[in-house]
């Protein structure tokens, strides 16, 4: 197992620098620059800008310093839009908290989704079942940008409860991570109650039951584990769409994020933030599916590390 | 039966402990009592920086909180004194002497001086400080080739500290409305020595000195930033507010649900779709002042058909500006029949003729348009319109059916990303582009400036070597009746030849709970937080 993660960590180091070269370029082809503003700017205070942030420089210079400065100092240079912090001060503030949010809302999808979804495959076929598929079903349609707003106009302006944005007291995390999980706890719930159906028509769950194993035993010793394998390969771009897409969820509530700052460093053409936030993801994807596969492997003893 | 009911009466009794601890943990700000003067007012865009010298629109808000210039606009138009308490004009309109008020302190209680000033503009004109609103510094005396690096000796641009509380600028030209410019946000001082010793982190909460009514409290980026009452402020006396919370929100939806929520007082705008709900519901809530923006179209004149002027003169006169703005934009817009708005034009200008203004005229539109040769529309070529929003696709459609119905051509519409269109306005790849004007200063030049032939925001990619000739003499002139002459005569050739057709001037509509009171803006939405206090019903 060790041999294959070094392996895929090797695997990671073009792909990483891949995604670095490629994003550096075609940031900088985008029409328009990062001062190109609606007001006027004199062609001398123009020159002066691009001076000041290197942009009068060769593309090459500005690539190989650049290159330089993020692997040899883990320096990912000052932003364009916030002459006064740099892109590595933004990322220490936002990602924290789209790491919570992100991680908050995984295990109310986790706790929520695995639970509709046993429930309905071990109740197969009766009300509850309908109730939980019906639920998971209308988790899959309704977009966090209708749910959001919904639950904002329930708990926190008729209701009272909780704010109806912001990102201060532990309240200001129920709204967020009730939108974001409610969404994957669907997909998870109707993938759990699909790997569950099929596990549970297998011999060696019958063989199980015959055993006289109890039927608590029979579904989370044997089925569960078995049952889990389309949840866990959900999982991996699952994580990562939960952290890289917080976009829509951080801007309904108002939540200092890198979600929106990944987004919105585009249309600043913030060159270095973009840089900056598109490096770090490409890393936390590659990790979580690598994390993924090994977790895949531990679950299903028909897979092997090759 | 009874077991079940036993069972759910525990359900409920766990249910409602759960709603009672989430409650009663919400750390919902609570409304700020009247006697602890407290607003909270949302901010759209997080601030580049908190730096005069950095700043370029949004960032102004909280720096005209922290820190004041020589002179401010005043809310009923004009100008009113602040560092500075008064100054003197020379006979030749080219040297303003400013006597700086000699109990202004910065708020680390060191004295504010006229050398803090000159100190100031030397850092903010260094080329190496790139600061992007310089321009609105050029009127000075050799200051554009300081910025340009073709000049490293400061002490020939026109700054100069006479003694320690009197700041002589000299101009390269005489300004009647020099002192427009003074008061515009970029003029805003630093303490020099606090921003020498730190650097680019001066601005943060702890280390930001200002000569303001406020001081920075705290700045969590996206979130919020808090200033509270500066006790050094020489005006302190008439502050009333303890503290300002300047609150973070980007989305217009997200802000109207927080201000619905109690969790904002004042808001940055209204969506269109919530107007009429106020109006009818809350009408006390709601609040509306006119901008000194014009919204107008640009037009390509380096493309067939529209390098004629009688094809873009047409377009421009077959809108409806008055049913464009009653049906299609609302929240209080004014049709816009010339370019520059009542606050930037000279009292008592006269109006355009006939031949100048831009009204409604269908009939005339289709005489200028089969006189270019298109009669009825036949063999105009398809044109193309951009805009950098989904939310002005209406109003583009309604610009389309109208040129649809009065002229007889069609248009297509295409939403670029806001970078995209303007640098698509820049190169001149387009055909009619929707554009904003926003001035920096209160001065009809400071956008007419922009269509003439070198000026970067000359979209239209226009040359009129007669309009170029009138601004070129507007700026030589020191004589106001004389330059409000010229100007008059530059924005009536706008009309005429219809580089860029105006559409309406634009307006702000905002939420503001009843509690405030002596809350003043202007139309170039200057803030002036001194006036501003709570008082409940």
């Amino acid at each position: 197992m060790l041999r294959f993660i070094a392996r895929r960590l090797l695997e990671t180091i073009p792909v990483l620098f891949v995604i670095l070269t490629a994003t550096f370029f075609m940031i900088r082809f985008v029409p328009g620059g990062p001062f190109t503003a609606e007001k006027a700017v004199t062609p001398e205070v123009m020159r002066n800008l691009e001076r000041a942030y290197d942009l009068d420089k060769p593309l090459w210079q500005q690539y190989t310093r650049y290159l330089r400065n993020v692997l040899l100092h883990g320096d990912l240079g000052p932003s364009f839009k916030y002459p006064n912090r740099t892109v590595n001060e933004i990322i220490a503030g936002k990602l924290p908290v789209s790491l919570e949010l992100g991680a908050e809302a995984l295990v109310l999808a986790l706790v929520l989704g695995l639970t509709l979804g046993v429930l309905a495959a071990v109740k197969n076929n009766t009300w509850i079942d309908y109730v939980c598929s019906s639920a998971a079903m209308t988790g899959i349609c309704l977009p966090t940008f209708v749910l959001g707003p919904l639950l904002v106009l329930l708990f926190a302006i008729h209701l009272g409860w909780v704010n109806a944005s912001g990102w201060d007291g532990p309240a200001d995390r129920i709204l967020p991570c009730l939108t974001l999980g409610c969404v994957y706890a669907a997909y998870i719930a109707r993938l759990t109650r699909g790997g569950m159906l099929e596990v549970l028509s297998q011999d060696y769950i019958r063989t199980a039951r015959a055993k006289g194993a109890s039927e608590v035993r029979v579904i989370f010793k044997h089925a569960l584990r078995g049952g889990l394998l389309p949840v866990v390969s959900f999982l991996g771009p699952a994580i990562a769409g939960i952290l890289t897409g917080s976009f829509v969820i951080e801007t309904i509530f108002q939540i200092p994020g890198l979600g929106r700052e990944f987004v919105n460093s585009a249309f600043n053409r913030d060159y270095t933030l973009v840089l900056g936030t598109v490096i770090l993801y490409a890393t936390l994807i590659i990790g979580l599916n690598l994390l993924v596969d090994v977790v895949q492997v531990w679950l299903n003893p028909k897979l092997k590390f090759e | 039966m009874h077991r079940k009911e036993s069972h759910l009466s525990q359900y409920l009794c766990v249910i409602s402990c759960l709603v009672a601890a989430i409650s009663s943990s919400c750390s919902r700000p609570e409304p700020a009592a009247a006697r602890e003067q407290v607003i909270r007012i949302s901010q759209r865009n997080e601030p580049t920086d908190l730096d005069p010298a950095h700043g370029i629109v949004d960032e102004f808000f909280i720096i005209r909180a922290l820190s004041e210039g020589l002179v401010t606009r005043s809310p009923g138009g004009g100008l009113r004194a602040a560092a500075a308490e008064r100054w003197d004009i020379s006979a030749d309109g080219l040297t303003y002497t400013f006597h700086l008020r000699a109990d202004a302190r910065w708020s680390n209680n060191e004295p504010v001086t006229a050398a803090d000033f000159v100190e100031s503009y030397r850092r903010l004109l260094t080329p190496a400080t790139a600061a992007p609103k310089a321009t609105l510094f050029f009127g000075v005396k050799n200051a554009r080739a300081f910025v340009a690096g073709e000049l490293t000796d400061f002490n020939s641009v026109g700054f100069r500290a006479a003694d320690e509380h009197t700041l002589v600028v000299t101009l390269d030209h005489p300004m009647p409305d020099f002192l427009a410019y003074a008061a515009s946000g970029p003029w805003i001082p630093v303490n020099p020595r606090v921003v020498g010793r730190l650097g680019s982190a001066w601005t943060r909460p702890g280390n930001f000195v200002g000569n303001g009514p406020f001081i920075l409290a705290e700045w969590q980026p996206h979130q919020r930033i808090v200033v509270r009452k500066n006790p050094l402020y020489a005006g302190a006396a008439r502050v009333r507010l303890d503290e300002i919370d300047f609150l973070a929100f980007d989305n217009d939806d997200t802000e109207e649900k927080a201000y619905r929520a109690g969790q904002v007082d004042v808001t940055m705008t209204v969506p269109v779709t919530k107007l009429a709900v106020y109006e009818r519901g809350r009408p006390a809530d709601l609040h509306h002042a006119p901008l000194a923006e014009t919204r107008y179209l640009t037009f390509n004149t380096g493309r067939l058909p529209l390098n004629d002027a009688r094809v873009r003169r047409a377009l421009a006169l077959a809108v409806d500006r008055v049913k464009l703005v009653d049906r299609v934009v609302l929240g209080g817009r004014e049709p816009a029949g010339r370019f520059l708005p009542a606050t930037l034009r000279p009292r008592n200008d006269p109006d355009l003729s006939a031949s100048e203004a831009l009204k409604f005229d269908p009939a005339e539109g289709r005489r200028l348009l089969a006189e270019a040769g298109f009669p009825e529309g036949r063999g105009f070529r398809q044109l193309e319109l951009t805009a950098w929003s989904p939310s002005q696709t209406p109003v583009l459609e309604a610009i389309q059916e109208m040129w649809k119905k009065e002229l007889g051509i069609e248009v297509t519409i295409a939403t670029r990303e806001y970078g995209a269109h303007v640098a698509a306005l820049r190169s001149g790849a387009y055909d009619i582009g929707f554009v904003t004007a926003i001035p920096d200063v209160a001065d009809a030049a400071d956008v007419l400036r922009n269509f003439t032939i070198d000026a970067p925001l000359n979209y239209p990619h226009w040359s009129d070597a007669r309009y170029d000739a009138l601004l070129a003499e507007a700026e030589r002139t020191g004589d106001a009746a004389q330059r409000a002459g010229l100007l008059h005569e530059a924005e009536a050739r706008l009309g005429e030849l219809c580089p860029v057709a105006p559409l309406y001037f634009n307006a702000r509509n905002w939420l503001m709970t009843p509690r405030i009171r002596g809350w003043q803006e202007d139309e170039l939405w200057t803030r002036f937080y001194p006036s501003i206090y709570l008082q409940e019903n």
